[in-house]
């Protein structure tokens, strides 16, 4: 208990110590940050917050905090509650891996996100036993956020959009290992492999890439009025029969860094916790 | 972790806000104005507090420090509102309650089931079938979360677990109607009506109850050391939950 209790001051002292940063960075598995984490030098600083942990540094002329989310909802959210309450970034930029959802892409391209959406929210149709289930008549639920200035909940049946100056840098910025578009990323707690449902998801939500967190994060960022911008790899297409290739993890995080460095100085964060 | 660090971690994810940090009894959330009405009017020295999109009330109730919060009833926003009001205001449990459907055949209108454990049920795995061979939602698989634990390692959590303290207590009360069961609490940003796929979720996850939120705000609690429970009347207005909620916040020591 005594150690725990000197960790906790020393965790305590560090973190008042910590300073807000431009950007944060997010990638959920090791694989997606590990390029990231190299690119902030030697003087990096690791600051672990409960089960999270960033590390902070430069990029170019940007300070920023590298965080390392864990997969899916219950992670990512969390993990950006707290790193927005900590480190106030002008900027979230989440990247990391994704499946095709378009069949024009393939291993290694690049969706940069015009927006974002969470899409495994859906009311059912009333059947009775033996009836089955048929998920392509399950009706989209939009995410909704309580808009604070209205106190009205607000739906999002688009997502939510990409900031235009960040997606236009990084438009301009060079994937090492593929190619790079505009498009459009769904989050889901989903492996869909059914190409029924892929070509059903990509119609009804015009989604190019499928994975686990940015359309969450993005809703948080808009919550707290933080730009925001989402990077996937494809890793996987179901369309090619390409399975999961963790190798791609390196393409979004030297895609990243590369941003990092052409994307220009922000503006000063606002200012911590706008309380209406 | 062993019990005792608990609230050392709780602690540690509110450290940066130390100085505006204040510890609270009891963070207790609904998915609404109705719901959390029953417990506002009882609410003394009442403030509000909001932040982005997420407002929190603060006050206390049957001798308890309290915050309330407005979770909004889906998984997102209770996340959210979770990690936010643990950060701010570390409490000593979490209470979430509201009104559920059943998935348990067993359960009737009225009853209030009480959290033996969570099960967000929303993650799933598609088998590869090819253009043309529609979707065999049967035969999908379930994915667990993955919590993120310190060493940053991934554990993979098909339930969440409860306060046993808790839940024994709230085994001890009685309801305004109905009757007290204790059962998995499962989550999803869902409203399944299906019959056939009810009773599959039933089978794979063993949900006794689904609600938008309930099994997500267990998994942030267990992300950040906090014990927590949950309180789920079985169609019937989420007031009835209130009141049952009221009985554990005036038991509970």
């Amino acid at each position: 208990m005594k150690r725990a209790i000197f960790l906790l001051l020393v965790l305590t002292a560090s973190l008042r110590a910590a300073e807000p940063v431009d950007i944060l960075v997010q990638g959920a598995e090791k694989l997606e940050i590990r390029e990231l984490i190299a690119g902030l030098g030697a003087g990096a600083q690791k600051v672990t917050i409960g089960p999270f942990s960033f590390w902070l540094g430069r990029v170019g002329p940007h300070r920023v905090a590298v965080s390392l989310t864990g997969q899916a909802l219950i992670n990512c959210t969390t993990a950006t509650i707290i790193g927005i309450e900590e480190f106030h970034p002008a900027l979230i930029v989440n990247q990391g891996t994704s499946g095709a959802q378009a069949p024009y892409l393939t291993l290694n391209d690049i969706i940069v996100g015009r927006r974002a959406l969470d899409y495994d929210n859906f009311i059912t149709p009333v059947t009775a036993v033996g009836q089955g289930s048929s998920p392509l008549a399950w009706t989209p639920v939009p995410q909704r956020l309580r808009d604070p200035a209205t106190g009205q909940l607000v739906p999002y049946p688009e997502g939510f959009a990409g900031d235009p100056a960040a997606l236009a840098a990084a438009l301009r910025t060079r994937n090492p290992m593929g190619r790079v578009f505009a498009g459009v990323i769904g989050s889901a707690h989903e492996v869909n492999l059914e190409l029924d449902r892929v070509r059903w998801s990509q119609r009804t939500f015009g989604m190019d890439v499928e994975e686990m967190e940015s359309g969450h994060v993005a809703a948080i960022a808009h919550a707290y009025g933080i730009r925001y911008i989402a990077f996937r790899v494809v890793s996987d297409a179901p369309y090619e029969g390409v399975p999961f290739n963790p190798n791609a993890a390196r393409a979004t995080g030297l895609f990243t860094l590369n941003f990092l460095e052409n994307l220009p100085p922000l503006a000063a964060p606002p200012l911590p916790h706008p309380t209406p | 972790m062993k019990w005792p660090l608990f609230p050392l971690f709780v602690l540690a994810i509110a450290a940066g806000t130390l100085v505006r940090a204040q510890p609270v009894d009891l963070l207790i959330e609904a998915a609404d104005d109705a719901a959390l009405k029953p417990l506002l009017q009882k609410l003394e020295q009442a403030q509000v507090e909001t932040r982005a999109a997420w407002t929190f009330w603060h006050g206390t109730l049957a001798g308890k420090t309290v915050v309330l919060a407005r979770n909004e009833g889906d998984p997102l926003n209770a996340v959210a509102a979770t990690a936010l009001a643990v950060r701010l205001h570390p409490p000593r449990l979490i209470i979430t309650y509201g009104s559920a459907r059943a998935h348990d055949p067993a359960l009737h209108a009225g009853d209030i089931v009480v959290s033996a454990s969570f099960a967000a049920f929303d993650g799933m795995f598609s088998p590869h079938l090819g253009p043309g061979e529609g979707s065999r939602p049967a035969q999908w698989e379930k994915l667990p979360h993955l919590l993120m634990s310190p060493g940053e390692k991934e554990t993979p959590a098909e339930s969440f677990p409860a306060d046993a303290a808790a839940l024994s207590l709230a085994m001890t009360l009685s309801p305004a109607h109905g009757h007290v069961v204790r059962g998995v609490l499962g989550s999803a940003n869902q409203v399944n009506r299906e019959a056939d796929r009810v009773a599959w979720i039933h089978t794979l996850w063993h949900t006794s109850t689904e609600d938008g939120e309930s099994a997500h705000i267990a998994g942030c609690a267990a992300l950040l050391g906090v014990p927590v429970i949950g309180l789920r009347v079985v169609d019937a207005p989420a007031t009835d939950a209130a009141d049952f909620a009221l009985r554990l916040v005036e038991a509970w020591r």
